[in-house]
Formats: structure tokens, C-alpha cells, sequence
């Protein structure tokens, strides 16, 4: 919280006069982050600042909540941006005292606050005022400590039978006025959770009163993970980890921007252009998966679609594997470029991509045929799993979700990075804001990419030879100054995947912030299918395209 | 009425075998004799469908290859799956109501092996053929909701309960078109008797070039034989409309908590009630055993047709989307219904006109 000089003045000047004006008497301090201004304000007043940011300033996205304690006091930052620009950012420092870590809650001004507050109460111990339901989110509810406090001892047993867990089942769910309703463990074992998803439903004969997503199965804390590994190495193979299906290179620009402008490093422009292509590709082997899962929850098991999109999803793997060596988990992109160039023979390479994306038109045919074309699924998805836009704001959602949903709202174009804002693409938004849109944006951003690896591939295609450098140079050890910090997104396959990182002088970051996508879409599932029938809910789950690596990190 | 009974197998037995003239027992042998040989037909055809036939229809529909290991085309497959699958341990659920959550299976799959004893297969083979055997092949094949309950409620399980109750909500929206439509050959006809329905299909409705077309009813009236497919893929529960398992909603529906024998015992079911789907319906719409060649061979073509229903049940697997509970109700009790009264005026106008 250390007062940052004067010299130092974020990107952002314009309107930031007007910001303090409008917050005149609640700021009592400045503590300005690299991507954006910060406002230090007192733990009572956060729904009072976030409010008139909101409401006045027109800052609608709570993008995230990152916790932290330091040795005198705990701090939340939020970290607000416009749906209409995201680069138009503001942070506000909330600290708290030490020995009494109580903050106001945000939720009442924006919803996701909720399951952020809660993850921020679990991994750090903040507590938070006026939220409704302050629970443990990733560990489990009898987990002893805050593991990212600075008094957590790891050695701390933590074995706890499974009677201290609490039974839904031990209480009699039933309200007094409604006793037709009936609890239902789904998952985490379920065939249509995607993962180890535990959803908590009462049901009322077949329709969902109630949801609760139980999250927290795969939890493995990456952010401390990469707290522990230094800046140039250590850290890049763990994003592969958070969305794991296929989408590796995706999440690892997220880290590569937000630690490349941290220490100032700029990525040559042709590394750039394989880096676009390469993400390009992930986001279709991803969005491929999407859809083909989304089949297997409205067709059920065997289906045709969820095969062909198998298939269609080898020949990206193929592709990457060319480039990265891996099939899965790639560890590609470096702090300041990529490993290493296109494979050898380039022309052979170049050729594979091309029959790929010249085949892409027909294959994307065929799904429209055969999914979006098919009465019955038309009956099934339009109209379902509805996510009106301003609900959909309000919970942070982005990515398809928040694009089905009619916002227009992508990182690539908005806040560009990489090579996008050369190339010539479009963002696809449907504003049906039901499971069909969501659906359809995806199908739909096949192409879009598929247009974008062969405007990257016709530029590679003509690089000189002599001018082919895929990486800056980058010191062998990255230090970045003490007490710098900065939040970059970029714009993954599930939506805004962001990294928040504060350095603190060494060589390994100090905190290290993980805004995950899936996470924030996550919450907006009972806002679909709250009323709703089981097999509405199962398609706006399949809809949201969650992967749990990243929801639980 | 069941005194009316014909059965043409038991007899062809009695006779083969010289039973005939020692009365009610050499009767009750025969007749024993052909269920036997009629029951493992029927069995045999479930076991290729099942581990093999099934694996391989969909392999192709995904453009996969499915079974290959053992034996040719990986035929070799079933004998290894049937060991596997009655090796198996029987997981009873806790608080499983016993013995309805024993009986279960054996109804399922015993209520579609009824069914069989009236269909008149071709090449002789048919159990009986009572007077009312088209009442009665209904019937029967309905009986398998009464498993699919006692299932569901009996382990003691939610999701199997709700898989039985859209099993009954579903055979409920679905049982009277299937039968309403079905009553409308009957009207053709003027018989339940299924010999007499499948008598009727063979004259010549129209010859074109030479080639004769049959009166098959799937001709005569393509209208009922769409909603009588239609209310029958609803009655065997396949997609789109297999809502009483759903695997992506209610993990398996009513049969969620079955293991090892059961299992089999339900699954065997399922095939035996697709088969029986088409069975029906080859009598009813597609001439019964009637095909080219002599009467003799009728046998094939009557598989052939029950397995032409069985590709079109897997082909709707993995092609047709699975619809909600309530748009099938819905469907069911709004549209089919009304369709098939719809049918059976027409029909009853037509045959009165033309009568």
C-alpha cells in the first residue's frame, strides 16, 4: 500500500480527476497499480465507493477480487473495469486491520463479489460484512487455517472424518410451507458435470428449485504453486494446467502478458504473429470440445456430433503438436517470445494448417446439419437456460457465455494484445441469451479464428528468413522492482482469463492472482435454471462450458 | 376367448415328434418344446444385438470401428462380454426394498419374452395365435412399466426414482396412440388375431409394371405407420425419446443402482422390447414374414425386419437429440393423441366407404 511516487502515473489519465472527485470523501489514499489507478478507501465504505463507481462512472465489471495479507494488515483488492472498454480500469485497496480482518462486502453492488469474497474468506481469512453466505468455497468446509495466510502452518494435520462435514441430507430440507421438495446429490460423479462438479439441487418433481455449485475437487492452490516458481521458467507450465482442455496456449499469454509488461519486455513481432496462431488453433480444439460435450447433455451418450467434433479436434491436436511438442499440456510460449520456431519442413507445416482450415467451412456444414439445424435440439436450447445481459454484467460473465448474452465484449479486440488488432476478424455476439446463442457464438468463433490462423499463416508464409526471432532478449533471472503490481487479461476460451500479479523485489512474484473465466460463468448457473426442469439446467451447465481445472485452480 | 386359441409351432411339434396322441401331456411337452426354441431365438438375437450389433451400427454412425479384438469383425466379443458381465459382483444398494428390487428385472425382460408367444414369425413358428392376440401382445409388452417402477422405487435411489417416474408419465402419454393407431389396422382387418392381420397385408394392392405391391398397411396407410413408429420408439424408450434413463440427467434412470446379472437382466430387456417394438410393427404395417421367395424362408424376413427396426432405433441414437420430459408429455397427450383418434376416424370412414 506504500504510497507509489508521483513519476510513476498509470496508463490511464484521462478521467482521473473525475474519479477522484466522484470519490472525493471516501478515498483516504493512493496506491496506484501499473494497469490502473487505485483508490485506498476504509473496510466500511467498499459498497458505498463500488456503488457510485458503478452507477456514475459506468465501471460494470467487477473482473476480480484479489486477497492478501501482509504482516501489519490484510488488503482486498477490487478490480473494476468497462464492459464497454476494458482498458479503462480502476483498482480499489480495501485494507483491513491484522487482528480483526473485517471488510464490507461488495456483493450486494456486484454479485460475483459473492464467490470471489468467498475464495478471498477460504485461502486468506478476510472476513466480509453484509455477505450472504460467507462460506468456505475451495477447501473444504472443516479445513483448519487460511492457507495463503502468513501464519498458516502446512504441517497442520488436517485430517477430519467425513461425519464433521455438514449433511444436506441430516436436517429435513423441506420447508414447512413447500414439502414436495426432494435433495439430490448431483456429481461429483455425474456424467454430465464435466469434471468433478458437485451440484447441490432441491428439486420439486422434475423441476430445480434450487442449485448450488459445490466447487473446490481440484483445487491444488496454482496461484501459490506459482508463487513458489521464478518468474522466467517456473511459472510458464502451470497455466497449461488451469483449462486443461486444449486450451494451453491460451492461458499461457495470460501469465506471458501480465509478466512481460510487468518487466517491460517486448515480444518480437514475429514470435507475436506464431503466438496468435498458435492460441487461434487452441481456441478452436477448445471450442470443438465445448460443443461436441454440449451434444452428449441434450443427445445423450453415442451421439454422431461429439465424435466428429473429436475428430475435427485431432487434426488441431495434430497441428499443435507440430508446433509445441505436446498434445496437451504445451509449455510454448517463453517470457518474451515462444521456444522455438515453426517445424521444419515450413512448407509441410504451412500445408497442414491450410488443408485444416480450408476443410473447416464444410466440417462447420455438417454441425449446423446436425446440431443447430435439429428441431429438437431448437426445442431444447432456444429459450433456455436464460442469462439475461444485465444479469450476466452483474455476475462477471464472459466469453461465449457473456456473448450469448448479447454483450459485445471480447479482450482480443477491446483490449488488444498479440498480433489480433492487425489481422481482419469479427467478434461474434448473439443476444438470444439462452443456451442456443451460447452455442451458436461458439460454432461461430470457429470461424472467426480459423480466419485469423490463416491471415497469421500467410504472414509467416512470407517472413524473411533473417528476421525470423521468436524470442527478445530477456535476462536470465527477472527481478522486477519491489512493490510493482498489475492486472492483465487476455481472452481465453471460456472468456477473460486474467493474472494479477504484485512483485516484491525477488525473483519469484509475490502475489500471484489467478482471475479465472470459468470461475465467474460458474455462478451464474442458478440464476438459469432456478425453475427450470433437471434436463434445462444439465444443457445451460453444458452451455457455460466449464472445465474445472480453472474453476478450482 | 383364450380358448380360441391356435398354436401352430406346439403342433407342428406334436406332430414331428409323435406327441400328438398322448393328449394333454404330449400338448403341454410340445408346447414347452417351442417356447424353448422360440424364447432363445429371440435371446440369441438380443445377445448379437447387444454386446456386438449395437456397438457397431453406432461405431459406424461416428465413423469409428467399435469390436474388433476377438474373432471376425469382433464377433468373438460376446461370448468374452457375457462372461464379463455375469462375473461381475452384485452391488446391493442399502435399503434396497426387497424382494420388488429382485423381481424387477426378471419382469422387464420376462414381459417383452411374452410378448413373443403371439407374433407369428414365418416358416410356421408361432406360439399361439389366440383371438385377441393383438390385445394381448399390448398388453403384455406393457407389463415392463411395472418393472421399470418397482425398479426405480425399490433401490432406494432418487435418481432411479425419477427414472420410473417418467417411465410411467412416458408409456402413459404413449400406450394410447400406440394402441388407437394399432386398432386402426384392426379396422382393415376386422380380427385381433395376428394371423388374420397378417393374411390380410398379402393380396396385391396394385401391380406396377408387373411388379405387385402388397397391401402392407405401411402402404395402404403410410400416415398410421409414421405415428405408430413414432408412439413405438416412445414405448421401447430410445432416443429422442429415452428420458427414463437420460445418462446426462439421471445418471441411468431406473436402472442406476443394478449390477452384474441384473443388469444384464434389464439391458437383455430393453433389446427384447426393441425387438418386440419391431416385431409389432412388421405385423401390423409390414406384412408380417411375407417377402420374396417361398413361404418357407418367411423366418428371414421377419428378421430382417425386426433388425430394420433395431438399425432405426440406434440410427435416432445417434442422430436425434433427446427431448425434456414435459415437451414429450406434451407431445404425447396434444399431439400424437389427438392424431391418432385423428387416424381411426379416417380410417373408419375409409374402410366404411369402401366396405
Amino acid at each position: 500500500m506504500s504510497l507509489q511516487e508521483e513519476s510513476e502515473t498509470p496508463e490511464i489519465e484521462s478521467g482521473e480527476t473525475e474519479l477522484e472527485a466522484l470519490l472525493d470523501d471516501l478515498i483516504v489514499d493512493r496506491d496506484d497499480h501499473m494497469n490502473a489507478p487505485a483508490f485506498v478507501i476504509r473496510p466500511d465504505t467498499v459498497q458505498e465507493t463500488l456503488g457510485r463507481l458503478k452507477e456514475e462512472a459506468g465501471y460494470d465489471h467487477l473482473s476480480l477480487v484479489t486477497a492478501e495479507e501482509y504482516p501489519d494488515r490484510f488488503e482486498s483488492i477490487y478490480h473494476l473495469k468497462k464492459f464497454d472498454d476494458p482498458t479503462d480500469e480502476v483498482s480499489i485497496v480495501v485494507p483491513t486491520d491484522s487482528e480483526n480482518p473485517v471488510s464490507e462486502s461488495a456483493e450486494p453492488v456486484f454479485r460475483t463479489a459473492d464467490w470471489h469474497e468467498r475464495e478471498a474468506y477460504d485461502l486468506v481469512g478476510i472476513e466480509y460484512d453484509d455477505h450472504p453466505d460467507l462460506r468456505r468455497i475451495l477447501l473444504p468446509e472443516t479445513w483448519q487455517g487460511h492457507p495463503m495466510g502468513l501464519d498458516y502452518d502446512q504441517d497442520r494435520p488436517q485430517m477430519v472424518p467425513l461425519r464433521e462435514n455438514a449433511n444436506p441430507l441430516q436436517e429435513d430440507q423441506r420447508a414447512e410451507s413447500d414439502s414436495d421438495t426432494m435433495f439430490v446429490n448431483i456429481g461429483p460423479h455425474h456424467p454430465a458435470t464435466h469434471g468433478v462438479l458437485h451440484l447441490e439441487t432441491t428439486l420439486d418433481g422434475e423441476q430445480v428449485v434450487d442449485v448450488e455449485p459445490d466447487i473446490g475437487y481440484l483445487h491444488r492452490n496454482e496461484e501459490q504453486m506459482a508463487q513458489n516458481g521464478t518468474y522466467r521458467h517456473q511459472i510458464m507450465p502451470y497455466p497449461d494446467r488451469w483449462d486443461y482442455i486444449s486450451a494451453g496456449l491460451l492461458n499461457e499469454w495470460a501469465y506471458a502478458r501480465a509478466a512481460e509488461d510487468l518487466a517491460d519486455i517486448e515480444v518480437p513481432e514475429y514470435a507475436q504473429i506464431i503466438r496468435t496462431m498458435g492460441a487461434e488453433l487452441c481456441r478452436i480444439a477448445a471450442h470443438m470440445l465445448a460443443v461436441g460435450t454440449f451434444a452428449l447433455d441434450i443427445y445423450g451418450d453415442f451421439t454422431a456430433i461429439f465424435m466428429y467434433a473429436i475428430r475435427d479436434r485431432e487434426e488441431v491436436q495434430n497441428i499443435l503438436e507440430d508446433l509445441t511438442g505436446q498434445r496437451l499440456m504445451f509449455n510454448y510460449f517463453r517470457l518474451g517470445g515462444v521456444v522455438w520456431d515453426l517445424p521444419e519442413p515450413r512448407e509441410e507445416f504451412f500445408e497442414s494448417i491450410r488443408e485444416f482450415v480450408d476443410g473447416l467451412p464444410d466440417r462447420l456444414e455438417e454441425y449446423h446439419d446436425l446440431i443447430t439445424g435439429n428441431e429438437i435440439l431448437q426445442m431444447r436450447t432456444v429459450g433456455t437456460g436464460i442469462l439475461p445481459e444485465e444479469v450476466a454484467k452483474n455476475y462477471g460473465a464472459t466469453g461465449p457465455v457473456a456473448r450469448g448474452s448479447g454483450i459485445d465484449y471480447d479482450i482480443r479486440r477491446d483490449d488488444p494484445y498479440g498480433y489480433y488488432d492487425e489481422l481482419d476478424w469479427e467478434v461474434p455476439v448473439e443476444d438470444g441469451c439462452d443456451n442456443f446463442s451460447r452455442l451458436l457464438v461458439r460454432l461461430r468463433e470457429v470461424e472467426e479464428s480459423a480466419k485469423i490462423i490463416e491471415q497469421c499463416v500467410d504472414l509467416l508464409e512470407d517472413w524473411p528468413e533473417d528476421e525470423r526471432n521468436i524470442q527478445a532478449n530477456v535476462p536470465r533471472t527477472l527481478r522486477p522492482e519491489d512493490d510493482k503490481e498489475i492486472y492483465r487479461t487476455v481472452e481465453g476460451a471460456k472468456g477473460e482469463l486474467g493474472v494479477y500479479i504484485r512483485s516484491d523485489g525477488t525473483e519469484k512474484p509475490g502475489r500471484f492472482k489467478i482471475r479465472s473465466p470459468c470461475f465467474s460463468n460458474l455462478q451464474t448457473l442458478p440464476e438459469m435454471s432456478n425453475g427450470e426442469y433437471i434436463p434445462d439446467m444439465i444443457a445451460a451447465l453444458g452451455s457455460l462450458d466449464i472445465v474445472l481445472g480453472e474453476v478450482d485452480r | 376367448m383364450i380358448l380360441q386359441t391356435e398354436s401352430p409351432l406346439p403342433d407342428l411339434l406334436a406332430d414331428l415328434l409323435g406327441l400328438s396322441g398322448s393328449g394333454v401331456a404330449g400338448e403341454f411337452v410340445a408346447a414347452l418344446l417351442a417356447a424353448f426354441i422360440v424364447g432363445n431365438v429371440m435371446l440369441a438375437m438380443t445377445g448379437v444385438a447387444g454386446p456386438w450389433a449395437k456397438r457397431k451400427i453406432t461405431a459406424k454412425f461416428t465413423d469409428r470401428i467399435a469390436a474388433d479384438r476377438i474373432g471376425p469383425a469382433g464377433i468373438g466379443t460376446i461370448p468374452a462380454d457375457a462372461l464379463r458381465l455375469l462375473s461381475k459382483e452384485l452391488i446391493v444398494p442399502e435399503g434396497a426394498d426387497r424382494p420388488a428390487w429382485d423381481i424387477a428385472p426378471l419382469i422387464v425382460a420376462g414381459s417383452a419374452m411374452l410378448g413373443f408367444a403371439v407374433i407369428p414369425m414365418g416358416s410356421g413358428i408361432q406360439l399361439a395365435d389366440p383371438e385377441v392376440g393383438l390385445a394381448y401382445v399390448f398388453a403384455v409388452a406393457s407389463i415392463a412399466s411395472l418393472g421399470m417402477v418397482m425398479a426405480g422405487y425399490a433401490s432406494n435411489n432418487k435418481y432411479s426414482m425419477l427414472g420410473a417416474l417418467r417411465a410411467v408419465a412416458q408409456n402413459l402419454a404413449y400406450e394410447i396412440p400406440l394402441v388407437v393407431t394399432g386398432v386402426s389396422v384392426v379396422l382393415f382387418t376386422g380380427s385381433l388375431r395376428m394371423s388374420e392381420i397378417v393374411a390380410a397385408q398379402q393380396e396385391t394392392l396394385i401391380s406396377v409394371g408387373g411388379l405387385a405391391i402388397p397391401s402392407w398397411f405401411a402402404i395402404v396407410n403410410p400416415f398410421a405407420f409414421v405415428l405408430f413408429l413414432a408412439a413405438n420408439v416412445a414405448e421401447v424408450g430410445r432416443n429422442p425419446f429415452d428420458i427414463p434413463e437420460a445418462p446426462t440427467e439421471i445418471v441411468a434412470g431406473f436402472q442406476t443402482e443394478y449390477s452384474s446379472v441384473y443388469f444384464v437382466l434389464l439391458y437383455l430387456g430393453e433389446f427384447l422390447h426393441i425387438f418386440l417394438g419391431g416385431a409389432i410393427t412388421a405385423v401390423l404395417f409390414l406384412g408380417g414374414a411375407a417377402g420374396p421367395g417361398p413361404e418357407s424362408i418367411g423366418f428371414l424376413w421377419f428378421v430382417v425386419k425386426i433388425w430394420a427396426f433395431f438399425l432405426l432405433t440406434q440410427w435416432l441414437r445417434s442422430a436425434a437429440p433427446r427431448l425434456r420430459i414435459d415437451q414429450l408429455i406434451e407431445i404425447g397427450w396434444k399431439g400424437m393423441l389427438e392424431l391418432s383418434f385423428l387416424n381411426l376416424v379416417l380410417t373408419a370412414v375409409i374402410v366404411g366407404m369402401v366396405a
